[in-house]
């Protein structure tokens, strides 16, 4: 206000010497009005053109945040704007570090496995994370705003959904699912705020299939042992009810022996395996020649397919084990172990290969450094689909001919077991009616040449 | 989905007959599920549940036709609120349908593992397989283009339905042969021609649900018209061009 004085005085003074010069009070006194009016007019329209500057900045400021301040603006307009701009400033600052916050919770958000739906009060989506996506087959920023029953209509959600009782959760099958790729979901709802709702969603198709596997097994164990104690029993009444002669009697008690040492092979491999998974891992440390492996496993098989070929009156399967001069390597580990599961393999093929049939065992050397253990078969092969569960105990490609020929189910689950125990990997190779190959791989630090 | 109108009574009553016909499409995909796995495993242990479902679907689809007679009485519709509750009563008679394709595939194959377990073994029912995973996989897509008024989406499963098809006929031509091999699994042959219809017929009724969902967006009816007809008139079309509204 100081300031609008001074140019008012101004004016009023210059009015009076013009009075005063003129020398009539009349005169002077209006001069020193109308000069004091005008002045005041003057500098109302200057201010009034400064608050417009100011205003025009600030209406700029707003979508171009670097606008520079209009140099024309002085004094208290001048230090207003500078007011405005730091305030200003502020405000952006602090909406910028929120929305960076922000992000990163969604972020985090998204990196979750879980999937996360957040539901608005009248029941449609507001957000949901990519896991969310992915189990129910939605789209992330086309789905927002739609009512959430409308794309989850599976009847146990909806129902779940429309009683309200979030106390327990459900599990379902996602509407993704197909019988080759299941996907089984459980999933929860939680209130939160006023009357809005969470949908959390955990993929538990993993779990649900280990607990089958393990269903399964303990059916598998009962069965395959049941079958010879029938037999075993039935035996048993025979001889003790029946008057026999001494032939009859050998017989019945030959079968009997057969069967019992099935049983004993049967908790033979169940006791390895639990041995296998209760061990600590096998030693680094360890080395062993692949010679004294492959002798042994040599040994083994050539007397396996004599005693195949003499009980089936057939001809011997052609063994070709690799020579000895090829074989120049350690190996780390532990020794029974890995004879084992050689043996297993080349059992393997001698007992699903028709007789007369090749069999090609070989060590190769692989360009990482490690090696590769292989067992090829010219047997009928195996399809596609029995690959991938081959591993699996008890798991039968034909189970009638397989218990025949008097497998367990568990060589290639003890395999497998061994091998992993050791860094290596099983891979099978087959097409049907063009023999299997069986290859462990084993790493660079497992093997060294010697 | 729909744009706000005047009185929010009505915008209710529309959501309304949405929210029901996509409550029955949830049972019936339901049912078209439980109907592949048992055409998968051959096993009966889920058939229950589908016959169970039917008079639910039944009750829901009977509801459906009250909302909508009553919103078009009340209201009278006009335009694109026309064209969706009359799209909702043709889709709620397709679902319908497809529901019942799906009992039908559960009643056939119950009576030929119940008869027959030789024929039942030996016949290439897990063929079916692939067809009646797509035609499931669309039926679902088909309900989820209604939800979204996604008119790509509906002419993507215009375009599939092909496919099943291609699959029913390759099926037609093995069961052929399967039956002149051997007399005796005529009976069962027969069945799964009807199972393999069953499934093309779901693949239909997903279709003509999608071709709804054209008619609801677009305003033009595109039913028994060559595809590429279609694609090129939505090409061609900027005056009247699909928006998608949600």
């Amino acid at each position: 206000m100081n300031r609008l004085f001074i140019p008012i005085l101004c004016i009023f003074a210059s009015a009076s010497v013009v009075g005063l010069v003129w020398d009539t009070p009349l005169v002077a006194t209006l001069s020193t009005l109308g000069g004091g009016a005008l002045g005041l007019l003057g500098w109302l329209l200057l201010d009034n053109w400064r608050a417009t500057l100011l205003l025009a900045w600030l209406r700029r400021l707003q979508n171009a945040p670097n606008t520079p301040l209009p140099p024309q603006l002085s004094g208290v307009w001048r230090m207003t704007a500078e007011r405005l701009l730091r305030l200003f400033r502020q405000q952006r600052q602090q909406e910028n570090r929120l929305s960076l916050r922000l992000e990163n919770i969604r972020d985090a958000l998204h990196a979750s496995p879980n999937g996360v739906i957040m539901l608005n009060g009248a029941g449609r989506i507001r957000w949901l994370n990519r896991s969310a996506c992915q189990h129910f087959g939605l789209d992330g920023k086309r789905d927002i705003a739609q009512t959430v029953t409308h794309l989850l209509r599976d009847p146990l959600l909806v129902a779940y959904y429309t009683q309200r009782d979030f106390t327990h959760g459900i599990t379902l099958d996602s509407p993704l699912a197909t019988i080759a790729r299941p996907l089984r979901l459980a999933v929860h709802i939680y209130p939160y705020s006023k009357k809005c709702l969470l949908i959390l969603s955990r993929d538990i198709t993993v779990i649900e299939q280990g607990e089958a596997i393990r269903r399964d097994f303990v059916a598998n164990v009962s069965h395959e042992l049941r079958t010879p104690l029938t037999v075993l029993a039935g035996f048993i009444e025979t001889l003790q009810t029946l008057p026999l002669i001494e032939d009859e009697r050998c017989d019945y008690l030959a079968r009997m022996a057969r069967h019992a040492a099935r049983m004993q092979n049967l908790v033979g491999d169940l006791l390895a395996l639990s041995r296998l998974e209760a061990n600590p891992p096998p030693d680094l440390e360890r080395w062993t020649p692949i010679k004294t492996l492959l002798a042994a496993c040599a040994a083994e098989a050539y007397a396996l397919a004599a005693v195949t070929a003499k009980t089936k009156g057939s001809a011997q399967h052609k063994l070709i084990f690799p020579a000895e001069a090829e074989l120049d390597a350690e190996i780390a580990g532990s020794a029974d172990e890995l004879q084992s599961a050689f043996i297993n393999l080349v059992s393997n093929a001698i007992l699903y290969t028709p007789s007369g049939g090749h069999i090609e065992i070989c060590w190769t050397p692989t360009p990482d450094g490690g090696a590769t253990f292989a067992v090829q078969d010219s047997g009928p092969g195996i399809a596609p689909e029995h690959i991938l569960r081959l591993t699996e105990r008890f798991y039968r490609v034909d189970s009638s001919r397989s218990r025949e020929s008097g497998g367990t189910g568990l060589g290639l689950s003890i395999v497998k077991h061994v091998l992993q125990r050791h860094d290596a990997k099983l891979k099978i190779d087959s097409t049907l009616g063009a023999g299997a190959c069986f290859t462990a791989v084993f790493p660079a630090e497992r093997v060294r040449r010697i | 989905m729909q744009n706000k109108h005047l009185s929010s009574q009505f915008d209710g009553d529309l959501s309304q007959a949405c929210a029901q016909l996509l409550e029955m499409g949830g049972l019936v995909e339901m049912q078209i599920r439980r109907a592949v796995a048992i055409l998968a495993q051959a096993s009966l242990s889920l058939a229950e549940e589908i016959f169970t479902t039917e008079i639910r679907v039944d009750a829901l689809e009977v509801a459906i036709d009250h909302t909508l007679s009553s919103v078009i009485a009340r209201r009278q519709p006009a335009a694109r609120d026309l064209r969706l509750l009359l799209a909702i009563s043709k889709i709620t008679t397709n679902l319908e349908r497809a529901g019942d394709e799906a009992k039908k595939i559960a009643r056939k194959i119950k009576f030929i593992v119940g008869n027959d377990n030789h024929a039942a073994r030996t016949m290439p029912i897990g063929d079916l397989r692939l067809a009646s995973n797509l035609a499931a996989d669309l039926i679902h897509r088909a309900l989820d283009a209604f939800a979204r008024l996604d008119m790509q989406a509906a002419i993507a499963i215009l375009k599939e339905d092909d496919l099943i098809d291609r699959e029913f006929q390759g099926f037609v031509h093995k069961l052929v042969a399967y039956m002149m091999e051997d007399p005796r699994v005529i009976g069962a042959g027969l069945d799964l021609l009807f199972i393999a219809k069953a499934v093309e017929r779901i693949g239909d009724h997903a279709k003509n649900i999608a071709e709804y969902v054209i008619y609801i967006i677009w305003g033009a009816d595109v039913r028994h018209r060559p595809l590429a007809e279609i694609e090129a008139a939505l090409q061609g079309n900027p005056a009247n061009p699909p928006e998608n509204l949600s």
